[in-house]
Parts: structure tokens; C-alpha cells; sequence
């Protein structure tokens, strides 16, 4: 059996800012001052979001995810290997996904294919490697110039591979990262190496890169189901432009989820921290109010032609996921998923049905999110939410890709 | 393309705009500028047309020249000008440039002193001076609440809120090929000037000595893209400079106070 594989996503925000933060700063990345940062308040922070984390694995969800980003109040993970690190000790069979480590950021990929083939080795080959380019803000925290940075992300990700499937030492000849001696120790676990993900926003160039590696993709914009069947049959028609073909488990989709008792309770208990992430974490980032350095001409990694037809299928100023005003847009948007277990069961089993994909990738714990609400989602999801999406997931896939019979069962909740 | 394409080495094209008759001098753009913001020619390279032969290529990427993925630094830039005055017939030749065209009219200057007969630089970037650094231009970019680009105007002109600047960097979102028009300039400045942050080469202040021709350079009093004290160790560091800073104008000051600077330039590019 096949059923759908539901991991646990936390992005680690910074859950203490000052009420009158929307007001004195325009945006939460890269210059929101770490004054800010409050030392005692702080202390075990990270304990709280990584146990967070192992509750859900011993829930029974299929894996753990964490990302990178830097200087900014949405995600306190500079570095998601140390915190990877950390789970694989305290985790004995869930996935450890992170999403990625931001290649270009890195000044040798060597780097990132070490510690990933550590943690693969520590935690018995759990690990899914995802590599990513990172946003706009990263490329002003770490000043990337954008225009050069997809070619040195594909390098550094081929190079990476290479240290996995091949023997060392070999001369790895550039041209950004020129090497002589490529001979990595440790090597990763899992042969022939760790599954990859890869992340993109609906662009067909990504997903052609994706395809020809045989790596799976995964959705990082939140959205609802008729967008992720959009993106899914694009994937599915890249993928077999290079011979290959599309199941459930070649893409991943992230989305946002609340799960009380009752629709009002779950409203009741989501808000604060939904309008925190909505309105602070989100600011810079998804927002309009404020400055989105997301994407533009200041980190012009797209060509000239898809900044073009942006442009062309866009409106300036146009409110982005961050200016929604209330549960009633939110919902319209259907981009954070709040209700019972019976609403919320609804929407994602929608959504799976519409776009046949396989990899949930659920955010549960929102901006400054109380510890044990966060717990509570989670468990609520684990326990009246996910054996009905397993169960009717399994007969769907089956049905529909009768090609995934030969295929050995992944899951680790089975 | 509104001028001519000049075809290089490697597959790549030039737009080439010319007009005017007399002395040859070369124009480097920068943003505010012709290929950068503009399609067309601005009053000030009308009025140096009225002297000199202008042929003002755009950089590459930039308007309807090529792009190059292979670009990455200043350097590679110097060989594309080269390449450029080559393909041109361009022996020596008299050198001017703005802003990010000034910075890469100096670095062609420092290692080909010979091939340049007079420099005049209006509000080059270029430099690393110590404890003032060029603004960065790339953040202004990105609209203040999605619609307005007042902080970017306010980086490339003194006054940030006259015809000129909102008429090249409107509100909202402009006509679509403008907008296209600076992406491609972004772009191409993001290649070889968002690292080091921003649009400088650390090497260029002690190479500037190698340069001993007359040079000139110009500086809006309100320059708040450049301190003012780049101007002023481009100056000093060449063999034999000055600097001149236009009154009422910033950093665009070509744009904004056209026939001051365009009389500045001539007068100096033709002595």
C-alpha cells in the first residue's frame, strides 16, 4: 500500500516581537533589527520547537522538516543541519527532510555534502537532502548576485550527487566551484544516495532540471488544490518529455493546518498565531505593506523573458498571502487550512483527489504559536485527521497508478 | 532596437546608438540613462551630440544588446568594451560614462591609459571608500508597500519627486517594456555589482594613479547614491583630475541638470 506521506514542516519563528511591531518596521528579513532579540525569553526556545518535532514523529508522522533562511523572524534556521543533527537522536523512523540547505549561499558544496552524508549516516539513511536557491531576502543576507545563481545552484547540486554516486578521489572541474581532490568521507547511507527535493514555484525551467535527475519536486508556494493540479500536470508532462512518468510521490506540497475541536474553537486558538505569521513573519517576504524582497529587479534571478511574463499576468501592488484581512479571505485563498478534524480532513482529501500528489509537507506551529496548541494540532491532525487521508489515499493511488505496486513501501508509520 | 548592432566574438550583439557629428566619444550608461531608463536619447546626450560624434553602446543584457551568461565580473566587462572598440574601428578615443558607465569607463582607463585620450565621469560609482558606501540601489527596487518607488528616486536624483523621476521611475508599475527596460539594467548591474556590496571593485582606488590624462568628474550636491567623497578620491587619485559638483541636482545629475553638465563634458572633453 501506498498512502499518502504526512510530514511534520516546523519553521522555527521568532515567537516574541513587540505589539507595535507592524508599525516601526517594514519588513521581518534581513534588516528587522536583533535588538529585538530577547535573551532571556529565548532560553529554551529551540527545546520547545524540537520537541515539538519529536512528538510528531512518535505521532507517527512520515518525517520531520526543516529549512534554512537567515537573519529574519520567520525561521530562526541558519543552519537545518544542526537541528537535523539533533533529531537524529532523539527520532527512530521518521524521515528527516531538510528543504533545503540554500546552495548558493554555501561557499563549497562540499560542505553541504559532508553534512548531509553525516546525517544520513547518523540517523540509519533517513534523510531526504533538498537543495534550494533561496529567496531574495537570502540573496541580500549573504549578497548573492541573482543572475548567476541557478547555474552555480545546478553545479553545486551535480557536484554534490557526484560525491555520493561516485568513488573519490576525482577533480571536479568547475566552473564555479573548481576542486581537485573530491573524496568525501563519510558517504551517505542510503544507497545509491538520499532521495532529493527539490523546491520551485511553478517554474517549468525547475522542473525540467528536476526531471532529468530523476529527483521529485516539491510546491513551496501555499495553495489550494486546483494550483497543485495545475503544477502537478505540468511536472507530469516535463517528466515524461524526459521518459520518465509521474506518481503521487515524485512531488510535495506544502500547506498550513489548524485542527481544533470545532471549527470556532480551532479559529478561537489558531488566530494569534496565524495573524502573527500573516502579518510579522510574512512581512518582507509574502506581504504587500512593508518592502517584499522576495523577488524583483533588486534580485533579478529570473530571465528577462519569465520577469516579462510576470508582468504581463500580474497587477502591481496586488495583495499577496500576508494582506489578508480576515478568516473569510483566508479561506477564500484556501491557502491555511483551520477547522475540526472533519473540516480539515475534507479540504486535504480534496486536495489530494484533485491533485494526486503524495507528499504533505504540514506547517502546524505558527509565529508565536502556544507550545501546547501547536502540540495539540498536531495530535488532533495524527489521530482523527490522517488515517482517514491514509487510508483513502492508498485505494486512490492504487487505483489510479497501478505502476506503484512494484514499488517498495515507504512510509514509516506502516 | 533603436540603434545599430555590432556583433562580437562568442555570438554577441551590441545596440549601438549614435548620433551627432565631430570628435568620437564613447558614452558608458548608467540607470537613470539612455539604455538603462530610457529608450531614447535624454536632452543632456543631445546637447554632447551637438559637439561630438556620441556612440553610446548598451551594456550587455541591457536594452537591445545580448545577453551574457558568462559575465561575472568587472573584468570580464573590460574585454567586452575592448572587443567593442575593436569591432568599432576605435583606436584612442575619448571616454565618458555615468554612474555604473563611469566605473567601467575608469577601470578601462586604469589598464588601457594609453587608449584614452580625455575621461569625464559624472557620478561614477566604482569605488570602496571606508566608512561611505555606495547606497544600495538593488533594495530600493523593491516598492515600498508594493507601489512606491519614492526611495529609489531619492537614491538617483536630488529632487526625487520631479518630471524626470517619476516619469522613469512611476509608482505602481509603468508601461510594460520600461519596466522590462530596467529589469534587464538590474540584471546586469546584479552581475557584476551586488557582490562586493554594491557596484565597486575594492582594486580600483590604487590602480586610479595609472591614469595620467586629463580626467573630470561631476557630482550632484545631492548625490545620495555616491558620497560625495568618491568624487573626490577620483579626484585626487588620478593624475591629473578635478571634480565638479552641479548645484540642484543628485545623483542622475546628467538628467536633472542637463545643460550645466553637458556644458561641463564638452567643454572638457573638447580642449
Amino acid at each position: 500500500m501506498h498512502p499518502v506521506q504526512l510530514f511534520h514542516w516546523h519553521f522555527m519563528a521568532y515567537p516574541y516581537l513587540p505589539p507595535d511591531f507592524d508599525e516601526r518596521f517594514d519588513t521581518g528579513w534581513v534588516t528587522v533589527p536583533n535588538s529585538l532579540w530577547d535573551r532571556e525569553r529565548t532560553d529554551g526556545l529551540y527545546q520547545e520547537y524540537i520537541d515539538q518535532s519529536v512528538e510528531a514523529a512518535e505521532l507517527g508522522y512520515d518525517g520531520l522538516v526543516l529549512n534554512e533562511h537567515h537573519q529574519n523572524i520567520y525561521g530562526l534556521m541558519p543552519s537545518p543541519n544542526i537541528i537535523a543533527a539533533a533529531l537524529t537522536q532523539r527520532t527512530e523512523r521518521a524521515k528527516l527532510v531538510v528543504l533545503g540547505n540554500l546552495l548558493p549561499l554555501h561557499l563549497n558544496p562540499l560542505r553541504v555534502a559532508e553534512e548531509y552524508a553525516m546525517i544520513d549516516s547518523i540517523s540509519g539513511g533517513r534523510l531526504i537532502a533538498g537543495f534550494a536557491v533561496g529567496g531574495g531576502p537570502e540573496a541580500y543576507n549573504y549578497n548573492i548576485p541573482s543572475p548567476q545563481s541557478r547555474q552555480r545552484f545546478w553545479e553545486s547540486v551535480d557536484l554534490i550527487l557526484r560525491t555520493w554516486t561516485e568513488d573519490g578521489p576525482f577533480e571536479h572541474e568547475g566552473p564555479s566551484y573548481p576542486l581537485r581532490y573530491v573524496n568525501i568521507w563519510p558517504k551517505p547511507r542510503q544507497v545509491p544516495h538520499p532521495k532529493v527535493w527539490i523546491p520551485g514555484s511553478l517554474s517549468a525551467e525547475t522542473m525540467d532540471h528536476v526531471a532529468k535527475r530523476g529527483f521529485d519536486y516539491f510546491l513551496s508556494s501555499r495553495t489550494h488544490g486546483a494550483a497543485t493540479r495545475q503544477a502537478r500536470e505540468r511536472f507530469a508532462e516535463i517528466l515524461k518529455r524526459n521518459g520518465d512518468t509521474y506518481h503521487p510521490f515524485r512531488m510535495g506540497v506544502l500547506l498550513s493546518v489548524y485542527v481544533g475541536e470545532t471549527d470556532e474553537q480551532a479559529k478561537e486558538e489558531a488566530q494569534e498565531g496565524v495573524w502573527y505569521f500573516l502579518k510579522y513573519c510574512l512581512k518582507g517576504h509574502l506581504r504587500r505593506t512593508g518592502r517584499t524582497l522576495t523577488f524583483g529587479p533588486g534580485v533579478p534571478s529570473q530571465s528577462v523573458r519569465s520577469w516579462q511574463a510576470y508582468l504581463e499576468n500580474s497587477t502591481a501592488g496586488a495583495p499577496m498571502l500576508g494582506d489578508a484581512e480576515d478568516w473569510e479571505e483566508l479561506e477564500a485563498k484556501a491557502s491555511i487550512v483551520v477547522g475540526s478534524p472533519a473540516t480539515v480532513r475534507e479540504k486535504l482529501w480534496e486536495l489530494i483527489e484533485q491533485a494526486e500528489v503524495g507528499n504533505l509537507l504540514i506547517q502546524f506551529h505558527f509565529g508565536n504559536m502556544k507550545d501546547a496548541l501547536a502540540r495539540k494540532s498536531a495530535r488532533l491532525f495524527a489521530e482523527e485527521v490522517a488515517p482517514a487521508l491514509r487510508e483513502r489515499s492508498a485505494d486512490l493511488f492504487a487505483r489510479k497508478y497501478p505502476m506503484l505496486a512494484d514499488r517498495p513501501a515507504a512510509s514509516a508509520a506502516e | 532596437m533603436s540603434g545599430r548592432e555590432v556583433a562580437l566574438p562568442r555570438g554577441r550583439t551590441v545596440e549601438v546608438a549614435e548620433a551627432g557629428e565631430g570628435p568620437a566619444v564613447v558614452y558608458l550608461h548608467g540607470i537613470a540613462d539612455i539604455h538603462g531608463a530610457s529608450f531614447g536619447w535624454l536632452p543632456f546626450h543631445e546637447a554632447l551630440a551637438e559637439r561630438f560624434a556620441v556612440i553610446a553602446p548598451a551594456h550587455p543584457g541591457c536594452a537591445g544588446s545580448s545577453e551574457d551568461e558568462e559575465l561575472e565580473s568587472i573584468d570580464d566587462l573590460v574585454f567586452h568594451y575592448l572587443e567593442l572598440f575593436d569591432a568599432l574601428g576605435i583606436g584612442t578615443l575619448r571616454l565618458a560614462g555615468s554612474c555604473i558607465g563611469g566605473w567601467i569607463a575608469a577601470e578601462i582607463a586604469v589598464r588601457h591609459p594609453e587608449r584614452v585620450e580625455r575621461l569625464a565621469l559624472v557620478g561614477p560609482t566604482g569605488l570602496f571608500v571606508p566608512g561611505a558606501p555606495i547606497a544600495d540601489v538593488f533594495w530600493e527596487t523593491h516598492p515600498a508597500d508594493g507601489v512606491s518607488f519614492a526611495g529609489l528616486r531619492a537614491l538617483l536624483f536630488g529632487d526625487g519627486e520631479s518630471g524626470i523621476a517619476r516619469d522613469m521611475f512611476p509608482d505602481l508599475r509603468g508601461d510594460i517594456d520600461r519596466e522590462v527596460l530596467r529589469y534587464k539594467l538590474f540584471r546586469f548591474a546584479s552581475r557584476i555589482g551586488f557582490n562586493p556590496p554594491y557596484l565597486h571593485d575594492r582594486r580600483l582606488a590604487r590602480r586610479l594613479a595609472r591614469y595620467r590624462a586629463p580626467a573630470l568628474a561631476v557630482q550632484g550636491e545631492d548625490d545620495r547614491l555616491v558620497p560625495r567623497r568618491h568624487g573626490e578620491v577620483y579626484a585626487e587619485r588620478f593624475g591629473d583630475a578635478r571634480l565638479e559638483v552641479v548645484e540642484g541636482a543628485g545623483h542622475s545629475a546628467f538628467a536633472e541638470k542637463p545643460d550645466a553638465v553637458a556644458a561641463l563634458v564638452a567643454d572638457f572633453l573638447d580642449a
